[in-house]
Protein backbone atom coordinates (compact mmCIF):
# COMPACT_ATOMS: atom_id res chain seq x y z
CA UNK A 1 0.00 0.00 0.00
CA UNK A 2 1.32 3.43 -0.89
CA UNK A 3 -1.01 5.42 1.32
CA UNK A 4 -0.53 5.28 5.09
CA UNK A 5 -2.48 2.34 6.45
CA UNK A 6 -5.95 3.16 7.69
CA UNK A 7 -7.41 1.90 10.94
CA UNK A 8 -8.64 -1.63 11.27
CA UNK A 9 -10.91 -2.55 14.16
CA UNK A 10 -9.70 -5.96 15.34
CA UNK A 11 -11.57 -8.05 17.91
CA UNK A 12 -9.83 -11.33 18.61
CA UNK A 13 -9.49 -14.04 21.24
CA UNK A 14 -6.36 -14.06 23.40
CA UNK A 15 -5.15 -17.31 21.86
CA UNK A 16 -4.34 -17.85 18.19
CA UNK A 17 -7.61 -17.58 16.21
CA UNK A 18 -9.05 -20.63 14.42
CA UNK A 19 -9.78 -18.34 11.48
CA UNK A 20 -10.17 -14.69 10.60
CA UNK A 21 -13.41 -13.07 9.52
CA UNK A 22 -12.84 -9.98 7.39
CA UNK A 23 -15.98 -7.87 7.64
CA UNK A 24 -16.67 -5.69 4.60
CA UNK A 25 -19.21 -3.09 5.69
CA UNK A 26 -22.03 -1.61 3.62
CA UNK A 27 -21.15 1.58 1.72
CA UNK A 28 -21.73 5.20 2.74
CA UNK A 29 -24.58 5.93 5.17
CA UNK A 30 -25.56 2.27 5.36
CA UNK A 31 -22.22 1.58 7.06
CA UNK A 32 -23.13 3.90 9.93
CA UNK A 33 -26.55 2.34 10.34
CA UNK A 34 -25.10 -1.15 10.71
CA UNK A 35 -21.79 -0.56 12.46
CA UNK A 36 -22.90 -1.19 16.05
CA UNK A 37 -24.65 -4.42 15.15
CA UNK A 38 -21.69 -5.61 13.08
CA UNK A 39 -19.31 -4.89 15.96
CA UNK A 40 -21.58 -6.87 18.29
CA UNK A 41 -21.41 -9.75 15.80
CA UNK A 42 -17.61 -9.43 15.77
CA UNK A 43 -17.52 -9.74 19.57
CA UNK A 44 -19.67 -12.86 19.37
CA UNK A 45 -17.30 -14.31 16.74
CA UNK A 46 -14.28 -13.56 18.92
CA UNK A 47 -15.98 -15.41 21.79
CA UNK A 48 -16.12 -18.43 19.45
CA UNK A 49 -12.42 -18.27 18.65
CA UNK A 50 -12.43 -16.16 15.49
CA UNK A 51 -10.44 -13.00 14.91
CA UNK A 52 -12.79 -10.42 13.41
CA UNK A 53 -11.48 -7.46 11.40
CA UNK A 54 -13.41 -4.40 10.27
CA UNK A 55 -11.18 -2.13 8.18
CA UNK A 56 -11.87 1.53 7.46
CA UNK A 57 -12.21 1.70 3.70
CA UNK A 58 -10.08 4.52 2.23
CA UNK A 59 -12.15 7.70 2.43
CA UNK A 60 -14.48 6.35 5.13
CA UNK A 61 -14.52 6.76 8.93
CA UNK A 62 -11.07 7.76 10.24
CA UNK A 63 -9.28 7.22 6.93
CA UNK A 64 -6.58 9.73 6.07
CA UNK A 65 -7.68 9.65 2.45
CA UNK A 66 -10.39 11.98 1.12
CA UNK A 67 -13.45 10.16 -0.17
CA UNK A 68 -13.35 12.09 -3.45
CA UNK A 69 -9.98 10.45 -4.23
CA UNK A 70 -11.23 6.88 -4.10
CA UNK A 71 -13.41 4.61 -6.19
CA UNK A 72 -14.65 1.01 -5.99
CA UNK A 73 -11.50 -0.29 -7.65
CA UNK A 74 -9.35 1.25 -4.92
CA UNK A 75 -11.59 -0.27 -2.23
CA UNK A 76 -11.23 -3.72 -3.84
CA UNK A 77 -7.45 -3.39 -3.81
CA UNK A 78 -7.37 -2.06 -0.24
CA UNK A 79 -9.35 -5.08 0.97
CA UNK A 80 -7.11 -7.47 -0.93
CA UNK A 81 -4.10 -5.78 0.70
CA UNK A 82 -5.59 -6.22 4.17
CA UNK A 83 -6.37 -9.88 3.43
CA UNK A 84 -2.83 -10.50 2.20
CA UNK A 85 -1.48 -9.75 5.68
CA UNK A 86 -3.61 -12.47 7.32
CA UNK A 87 -1.98 -15.84 8.06
CA UNK A 88 -4.97 -17.83 9.30
CA UNK A 89 -7.81 -19.27 7.20
CA UNK A 90 -10.00 -16.40 6.00
CA UNK A 91 -13.73 -15.90 5.61
CA UNK A 92 -14.94 -12.68 3.99
CA UNK A 93 -18.25 -11.45 5.41
CA UNK A 94 -19.74 -8.61 3.39
CA UNK A 95 -22.95 -6.72 3.89
CA UNK A 96 -25.00 -4.94 1.19
CA UNK A 97 -22.69 -2.86 -1.04
CA UNK A 98 -19.70 -4.51 0.62
CA UNK A 99 -20.45 -7.43 -1.70
CA UNK A 100 -19.50 -5.18 -4.65
CA UNK A 101 -15.89 -4.90 -3.50
CA UNK A 102 -15.09 -8.27 -1.85
CA UNK A 103 -14.08 -10.46 -4.79
CA UNK A 104 -10.44 -9.40 -5.21
CA UNK A 105 -9.64 -10.83 -1.78
CA UNK A 106 -8.13 -14.34 -1.68
CA UNK A 107 -10.20 -16.22 0.89
CA UNK A 108 -11.37 -19.68 1.93
CA UNK A 109 -15.00 -18.67 1.78
CA UNK A 110 -17.37 -15.76 1.25
CA UNK A 111 -20.51 -14.88 3.21
CA UNK A 112 -22.77 -12.10 1.95
CA UNK A 113 -25.73 -10.53 3.72
CA UNK A 114 -28.37 -8.86 1.53
CA UNK A 115 -26.03 -8.00 -1.37
CA UNK A 116 -27.23 -5.09 -3.49
CA UNK A 117 -26.37 -3.79 -6.95
CA UNK A 118 -24.50 -0.53 -7.27
CA UNK A 119 -27.16 1.06 -9.47
CA UNK A 120 -29.71 0.74 -6.68
CA UNK A 121 -27.37 2.39 -4.15
CA UNK A 122 -26.58 5.17 -6.60
CA UNK A 123 -30.26 5.83 -7.31
CA UNK A 124 -30.97 6.30 -3.61
CA UNK A 125 -28.03 8.70 -3.24
CA UNK A 126 -29.11 10.69 -6.30
CA UNK A 127 -32.70 10.84 -5.07
CA UNK A 128 -31.62 12.13 -1.67
CA UNK A 129 -29.77 14.92 -3.49
CA UNK A 130 -32.80 15.71 -5.65
CA UNK A 131 -34.98 15.89 -2.53
CA UNK A 132 -32.46 18.09 -0.71
CA UNK A 133 -32.15 20.38 -3.76
CA UNK A 134 -35.92 20.70 -3.91
CA UNK A 135 -36.10 21.70 -0.25
CA UNK A 136 -33.41 24.31 -0.96
CA UNK A 137 -35.40 25.66 -3.91
CA UNK A 138 -33.21 24.25 -6.74
CA UNK A 139 -34.48 21.95 -9.44
CA UNK A 140 -32.39 18.89 -10.22
CA UNK A 141 -33.17 15.47 -11.64
CA UNK A 142 -31.41 12.11 -11.69
CA UNK A 143 -30.49 12.85 -15.32
CA UNK A 144 -28.98 16.30 -14.77
CA UNK A 145 -27.03 15.03 -11.77
CA UNK A 146 -25.69 12.04 -13.66
CA UNK A 147 -24.68 14.26 -16.58
CA UNK A 148 -22.85 16.57 -14.14
CA UNK A 149 -21.13 13.55 -12.59
CA UNK A 150 -19.28 12.90 -15.87
CA UNK A 151 -17.46 16.22 -15.47
CA UNK A 152 -17.00 16.90 -11.78
CA UNK A 153 -17.32 15.38 -8.31
CA UNK A 154 -20.87 15.23 -7.02
CA UNK A 155 -21.98 15.79 -3.43
CA UNK A 156 -24.54 13.06 -2.69
CA UNK A 157 -26.04 12.82 0.80
CA UNK A 158 -22.85 14.23 2.29
CA UNK A 159 -20.50 12.08 0.19
CA UNK A 160 -18.28 13.84 -2.37
CA UNK A 161 -17.95 11.23 -5.11
CA UNK A 162 -15.57 11.43 -8.08
CA UNK A 163 -16.73 10.84 -11.66
CA UNK A 164 -14.96 7.45 -11.55
CA UNK A 165 -16.75 6.48 -8.34
CA UNK A 166 -20.18 7.44 -9.70
CA UNK A 167 -19.53 5.58 -12.97
CA UNK A 168 -18.23 2.45 -11.22
CA UNK A 169 -21.05 2.45 -8.71
CA UNK A 170 -23.70 2.76 -11.41
CA UNK A 171 -22.28 -0.28 -13.21
CA UNK A 172 -21.22 -2.44 -10.25
CA UNK A 173 -22.83 -5.85 -9.90
CA UNK A 174 -22.17 -8.55 -7.35
CA UNK A 175 -19.37 -10.73 -8.76
CA UNK A 176 -19.36 -14.53 -8.51
CA UNK A 177 -17.07 -16.03 -5.85
CA UNK A 178 -16.83 -19.54 -4.42
CA UNK A 179 -17.57 -20.99 -1.98
CA UNK A 180 -20.33 -18.51 -1.22
CA UNK A 181 -23.30 -18.36 1.13
CA UNK A 182 -25.76 -15.54 0.53
CA UNK A 183 -27.97 -14.74 3.52
CA UNK A 184 -31.04 -12.54 3.86
CA UNK A 185 -32.68 -10.98 6.91
CA UNK A 186 -36.16 -12.00 7.98
CA UNK A 187 -38.03 -14.74 9.75
CA UNK A 188 -37.85 -18.40 8.82
CA UNK A 189 -35.43 -21.16 7.93
CA UNK A 190 -32.06 -20.11 6.60
CA UNK A 191 -32.75 -16.43 7.27
CA UNK A 192 -30.90 -14.10 9.60
CA UNK A 193 -33.42 -13.19 12.30
CA UNK A 194 -33.71 -9.43 12.13
CA UNK A 195 -34.72 -6.44 10.04
CA UNK A 196 -32.74 -4.54 7.39
CA UNK A 197 -31.06 -2.06 9.74
CA UNK A 198 -29.14 -0.57 6.78
CA UNK A 199 -32.37 1.05 5.54
CA UNK A 200 -33.31 2.69 8.82
CA UNK A 201 -33.67 6.48 8.87
CA UNK A 202 -32.79 6.47 12.58
CA UNK A 203 -29.88 4.14 13.34
CA UNK A 204 -30.70 1.26 15.65
CA UNK A 205 -28.92 -1.82 16.86
CA UNK A 206 -30.07 -5.39 17.26
CA UNK A 207 -28.19 -7.74 19.60
CA UNK A 208 -30.27 -10.76 18.57
CA UNK A 209 -29.49 -10.12 14.92
CA UNK A 210 -25.79 -9.77 15.75
CA UNK A 211 -25.85 -13.16 17.45
CA UNK A 212 -27.64 -14.67 14.43
CA UNK A 213 -25.05 -13.17 12.06
CA UNK A 214 -22.17 -14.58 14.11
CA UNK A 215 -23.77 -18.04 14.35
CA UNK A 216 -24.44 -18.14 10.61
CA UNK A 217 -20.87 -17.10 9.75
CA UNK A 218 -19.47 -19.71 12.18
CA UNK A 219 -21.64 -22.43 10.55
CA UNK A 220 -20.55 -21.35 7.08
CA UNK A 221 -16.91 -21.31 8.15
CA UNK A 222 -17.30 -24.96 9.26
CA UNK A 223 -18.96 -25.80 5.94
CA UNK A 224 -15.92 -24.28 4.20
CA UNK A 225 -13.72 -26.77 6.04
CA UNK A 226 -12.42 -24.49 8.78
CA UNK A 227 -12.28 -26.34 12.10
CA UNK B 1 -47.85 -10.24 -0.51
CA UNK B 2 -50.26 -7.50 -1.45
CA UNK B 3 -49.12 -4.00 -2.35
CA UNK B 4 -50.55 -2.85 0.99
CA UNK B 5 -48.62 -5.39 3.09
CA UNK B 6 -45.41 -4.86 1.07
CA UNK B 7 -45.68 -1.12 1.60
CA UNK B 8 -46.32 -1.46 5.34
CA UNK B 9 -43.33 -3.80 5.75
CA UNK B 10 -41.16 -1.40 3.77
CA UNK B 11 -42.15 1.61 5.89
CA UNK B 12 -41.58 -0.46 9.04
CA UNK B 13 -38.06 -1.26 7.80
CA UNK B 14 -37.11 2.26 6.70
CA UNK B 15 -38.77 4.23 9.49
CA UNK B 16 -38.13 1.67 12.22
CA UNK B 17 -41.85 1.65 13.06
CA UNK B 18 -42.03 -1.97 14.10
CA UNK B 19 -44.77 -4.23 12.78
CA UNK B 20 -47.33 -3.02 15.32
CA UNK B 21 -47.11 0.65 14.45
CA UNK B 22 -46.93 -0.13 10.74
CA UNK B 23 -50.11 -2.18 11.03
CA UNK B 24 -51.99 0.80 12.49
CA UNK B 25 -51.20 3.12 9.55
CA UNK B 26 -54.52 4.33 8.14
CA UNK B 27 -55.26 6.02 4.83
CA UNK B 28 -55.14 9.44 6.52
CA UNK B 29 -51.99 8.76 8.60
CA UNK B 30 -49.52 11.54 7.85
CA UNK B 31 -46.05 10.59 6.59
CA UNK B 32 -43.65 13.28 5.30
CA UNK B 33 -43.73 16.25 7.65
CA UNK B 34 -45.67 14.24 10.20
CA UNK B 35 -43.31 11.41 11.16
CA UNK B 36 -39.98 12.90 12.31
CA UNK B 37 -38.07 9.91 10.87
CA UNK B 38 -39.38 10.69 7.38
CA UNK B 39 -36.62 12.97 6.08
CA UNK B 40 -35.39 13.40 2.51
CA UNK B 41 -32.97 10.45 2.82
CA UNK B 42 -35.88 8.29 3.99
CA UNK B 43 -37.95 9.43 0.99
CA UNK B 44 -35.09 8.40 -1.31
CA UNK B 45 -34.76 5.04 0.41
CA UNK B 46 -38.51 4.38 0.25
CA UNK B 47 -38.59 5.10 -3.50
CA UNK B 48 -35.72 2.73 -4.31
CA UNK B 49 -37.11 0.00 -2.04
CA UNK B 50 -40.55 0.36 -3.67
CA UNK B 51 -38.89 -0.22 -7.05
CA UNK B 52 -37.03 -3.30 -5.81
CA UNK B 53 -39.84 -4.90 -3.81
CA UNK B 54 -42.78 -4.08 -6.09
CA UNK B 55 -40.86 -4.59 -9.35
CA UNK B 56 -41.68 -1.14 -10.68
CA UNK B 57 -39.68 1.76 -12.08
CA UNK B 58 -40.46 5.18 -10.69
CA UNK B 59 -39.73 8.17 -12.87
CA UNK B 60 -38.88 11.03 -10.60
CA UNK B 61 -41.12 13.37 -12.62
CA UNK B 62 -44.03 11.44 -11.10
CA UNK B 63 -42.84 12.09 -7.58
CA UNK B 64 -44.16 15.19 -5.93
CA UNK B 65 -44.60 16.00 -2.25
CA UNK B 66 -48.25 14.95 -2.35
CA UNK B 67 -47.67 11.22 -2.67
CA UNK B 68 -45.84 11.22 0.67
CA UNK B 69 -48.48 13.26 2.49
CA UNK B 70 -50.41 10.31 3.84
CA UNK B 71 -50.22 6.53 3.84
CA UNK B 72 -53.33 6.48 1.65
CA UNK B 73 -51.76 8.69 -1.05
CA UNK B 74 -48.60 6.56 -1.12
CA UNK B 75 -50.64 3.34 -1.37
CA UNK B 76 -52.72 4.79 -4.21
CA UNK B 77 -49.55 5.74 -6.09
CA UNK B 78 -47.95 2.32 -5.53
CA UNK B 79 -51.10 0.43 -6.54
CA UNK B 80 -51.38 2.46 -9.74
CA UNK B 81 -47.71 1.81 -10.60
CA UNK B 82 -48.03 -1.94 -10.00
CA UNK B 83 -51.13 -2.09 -12.21
CA UNK B 84 -49.00 -0.41 -14.90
Amino acid sequence: MNAPADHILRIAPAAAPRATVLVVPPLFEEANRTRRTLVLAMRALAAQGFAALLPDLPGQNESRVALVEVDLDRWRTALADVAATIDSPLIVASVRGGALIDHRVRADGWWRLAPVGGASLLRTLLRARVAADREAGHESTLETLQAAAHREPLLLAGNRLSPDMVAQLGAAAVEPVAPLRTAAPGAGDGRIAGTPLWLRAEPGEDAAMAAAIAADIADWSAACGIS
Amino acid sequence: MTVDSTLRALLADVLGLGEDRAATLAADSGLFGELPEFDSMAVATVLTEMEDRLGIVIDDDEVDGEIFETYGSLLTFATRKVAG
